[in-house]
This record gives structure tokens, C-alpha cells and sequence, in this order.
């Protein structure tokens, strides 16, 4: 017989038979009588058997309620904490403003100071470390329609010829696409893309330079550079515009940091430069 | 009459002192209380099929519970305790629901 169908058949215990059987065997009937009702000592197994279903179930219930009021506990916490780094960080914040105004005064509160930081201003005006405004041109260049090989797309040494021409007209500042141009700036194809300062440029390129805006279009188309781009928009189609503009702001340059460069002073320079 | 009242004293005492029981015994209260469901199932329906004995109830009560735990802990002695556990379900399962099939038959003739 297999196992499910003797399951089946044997689901009530033989006992039960097996004690009827002997209850009919034997004569006298009285005592056996009252076995076949649920007596006292059933009543005590089923209510065991009801604190033992009890207990497991306030067992189960209090656990999960236990792990329940855990994970909200810990989601409390995560918050809290979330809140008070949030907080840190404003102060900090707070702090290094604080703290870089207080280091402008106390430099610009001596007269030496006070020229050494114009001279640092004007530096990084210069090096293009900090944000520039002023009139000037914005230029925008971009593939000739239906482009399809590079030939009639804008290269990195077309880009490089107009930022050229630019600097020979007089332009003060540069950006190509929000990459402000400075001493360490390469403008470079790196795959498919034009690169400047690392970063990926997408078309069209919008260059904007700070100059005098009467003369700048004018000495640009004077230049070779100005001359080389009207033959590329005449001869290969590609897209040139340059307006003049009254107010432009020139975002600074995120520069990497040097790390071979030696900082010498330069009566130092100047004896290995004769040596 | 007797049996509910003592299934309900049962109740109330589980509700009221919500006892604790000790960790190491943990495992075994869920396998125990299916084997003790058994155990009442399957004398319910020796009561219904007019076989029922007192004795055969509590000693078959007693011996379910206690070789239920056995199995289980002895499962997890060798270290399968989960399929062992896993099995007297099944098992005391299948039982269960023969029983109540009979107990069917008999309060509603069908």
C-alpha cells in the first residue's frame, strides 16, 4: 500500500478501535461507559492543548511585532541621523563662508595685503580660475546640414583656428560651451567627441569671448583664422553665426590641481635660466 | 459540554499569563501544536463514529506532542531539521484533513 492511501485509511488512530473492540469483549459495561464520554482528564488535555495553540500564537504575534516596531525604530533613527548630517553640512558651509570672509578681512585690513589679493584677483581673472563678465561676441558653430563624414563636420582644429583668430582680434576670455579656455586648456578629438578641459563638448559649440565688441567681428575676419572659416562655411557648409553681445558672463575653469610644477622664486628661476 | 470548557479555560489561561516559553523550546511549540491538532481531529471523530476512549485520547494526545518535538529535534540534531519538521506537516496534515472529511460526513450526512 502506498504511503498517501494508508495515511488516508489509518488517519484515526487503531487505539480507538482496538479499545472498543476489548470494551465489547468484556462484560461489565459500567466503568467503560463513562471512558467513552470526554471526561475530566480530556477536558485538562484540551485545555493544554488550547494554551499550547495560545502560547504559539502570542509567541508568533509578539515576535513580528517585535520586528516590526524594530525596522520602524531603525527607519526613525535613519531619519534623524539624514537630518542631522543634512544640518552639519549647512553649518559647515556656513562656516567656510564665514571663514573665508574673515580671512579677506583680515588681508585686506593692511594696506600690503590689500594689493597682494588685487593682484590674486586679477591673476585668476586672467588664468580664467575665476568667473569673468563684460561685453564681448558669442560665436556659434555647428556641422553642416546633413553631415556625414568629418570633412563637413567641425573639427578640433577648427575649433582651435577660431579661438585663435579670436585671441589675435583681442578677446580677453574665452568659453567654449561653459569650458572657460586657460593656460592649461587643450581643445583636443577624443573619439567621436571635441574635448576641452576633459570635459565632452555636444554640438553646436557656443563660444563666448569678452571683448570690445566694435572692433572683435571686424580684426577676427582680418585674421587667417577668420579667413580659413570663410572658406569652411563656403566651401564645406558648415554653420558659423557671431553676434555682439553687451553683457557676458564667463563661468571660472575647474582646474586639476598641479602636482610636478615646484614653486621656486624667481631670483632662483632666473640663475638656472643664465646657467 | 466539559471538553469546551476545558478548551476554553485553555484559552483564557494562554491570554491572561501569556507564558513565556524558554528559547530552546521554541522550535518545537508550532510541530507540537499541529500533532496536538491531530490528536483532537482524529478523537472528534471517534466521538462521532461512537469509538472514543478517554484514555486512547489523552495517552495519543500526549505521545503525538512528544514525538512530534522528538522528530524535530532530532532533525535538527543530524541537521535536517527543516525537512524533517517539513514532513510531519505533510504527514500529520494529510491525517488531519481525513479526519475532518469523517467529522464532514458525519454532522452534515453528506
Amino acid at each position: 500500500m502506498g504511503l498517501l492511501p494508508y495515511l488516508n485509511t489509518h488517519a484515526l488512530d487503531e487505539d480507538y478501535a482496538l479499545a472498543a473492540e476489548r470494551r465489547t469483549a468484556s462484560p461489565e459495561g459500567t466503568g467503560s461507559a463513562r471512558r467513552r464520554r470526554f471526561g475530566r482528564r480530556s477536558a485538562v488535555v484540551l485545555a493544554v492543548f488550547a494554551l499550547l495553540a495560545m502560547t504559539a500564537a502570542v509567541q508568533t504575534s509578539r515576535a513580528s511585532d517585535s520586528e516590526e516596531s524594530g525596522r520602524r525604530a531603525l527607519i526613525e533613527q535613519v531619519k534623524v541621523r539624514r537630518a542631522t548630517v543634512a544640518e552639519q553640512r549647512t553649518a559647515i558651509e556656513a562656516l567656510v563662508q564665514e571663514n573665508r570672509r574673515l580671512e579677506n578681512d583680515l588681508l585686506r585690513s593692511t594696506g600690503a595685503a590689500r594689493a597682494v589679493l588685487d593682484q590674486r584677483d586679477l591673476l585668476r581673472l586672467r588664468s580664467g580660475t575665476s568667473v569673468a563678465t563684460g561685453p564681448g561676441v558669442e560665436v556659434v558653430v555647428d556641422d553642416a546640414l546633413a553631415a556625414e563624414d568629418d570633412r563637413n563636420k567641425v573639427l578640433d582644429s577648427d575649433l582651435q583656428k577660431l579661438v585663435n583668430g579670436l585671441w589675435r582680434a583681442g578677446a580677453e576670455a574665452i568659453s567654449i560651451n561653459g569650458e572657460r579656455l586657460t593656460v592649461l586648456s587643450a581643445i583636443r578629438h577624443a573619439g567621436s567627441a571635441i574635448t576641452v578641459n576633459y570635459t565632452s563638448l555636444s554640438r553646436p559649440y557656443r563660444i563666448l569671448a569678452i571683448g570690445d565688441p566694435a572692433t572683435l567681428p571686424r580684426r577676427f575676419a582680418a585674421t587667417t583664422s577668420g579667413q580659413a572659416w570663410l572658406d569652411l562655411q563656403g566651401e564645406v557648409g558648415l554653420l558659423f553665426s557671431m553676434r555682439t553681445r553687451d553683457f557676458l558672463r564667463l563661468p571660472a575653469a575647474d582646474l586639476p590641481t598641479l602636482r610636478h610644477v615646484v614653486r621656486s622664486d624667481p631670483a632662483a628661476s632666473k640663475e638656472e635660466g643664465d646657467s | 459540554m466539559i471538553a469546551i470548557i476545558g478548551l476554553l479555560i485553555g484559552v483564557v489561561i494562554g491570554l491572561v499569563l501569556q507564558p513565556d516559553v524558554p528559547i530552546g523550546l521554541e522550535p518545537y511549540l508550532p510541530i507540537a501544536v499541529v500533532a496536538a491538532l491531530d490528536a483532537v481531529f482524529g478523537a472528534l471523530r471517534a466521538f462521532l463514529d461512537g469509538l472514543f476512549d478517554d484514555k486512547v485520547f489523552v495517552v495519543s494526545f500526549i505521545s503525538n506532542v512528544f514525538i512530534a518535538a522528538l522528530i524535530v529535534f532530532l532533525g535538527d540534531k543530524l541537521g535536517v531539521g527543516a525537512q524533517l519538521s517539513t514532513g510531519v506537516i505533510v504527514v500529520l496534515g494529510i491525517r488531519i484533513f481525513a479526519n475532518v472529511a469523517a467529522i464532514r460526513r458525519h454532522i452534515f450526512h453528506a
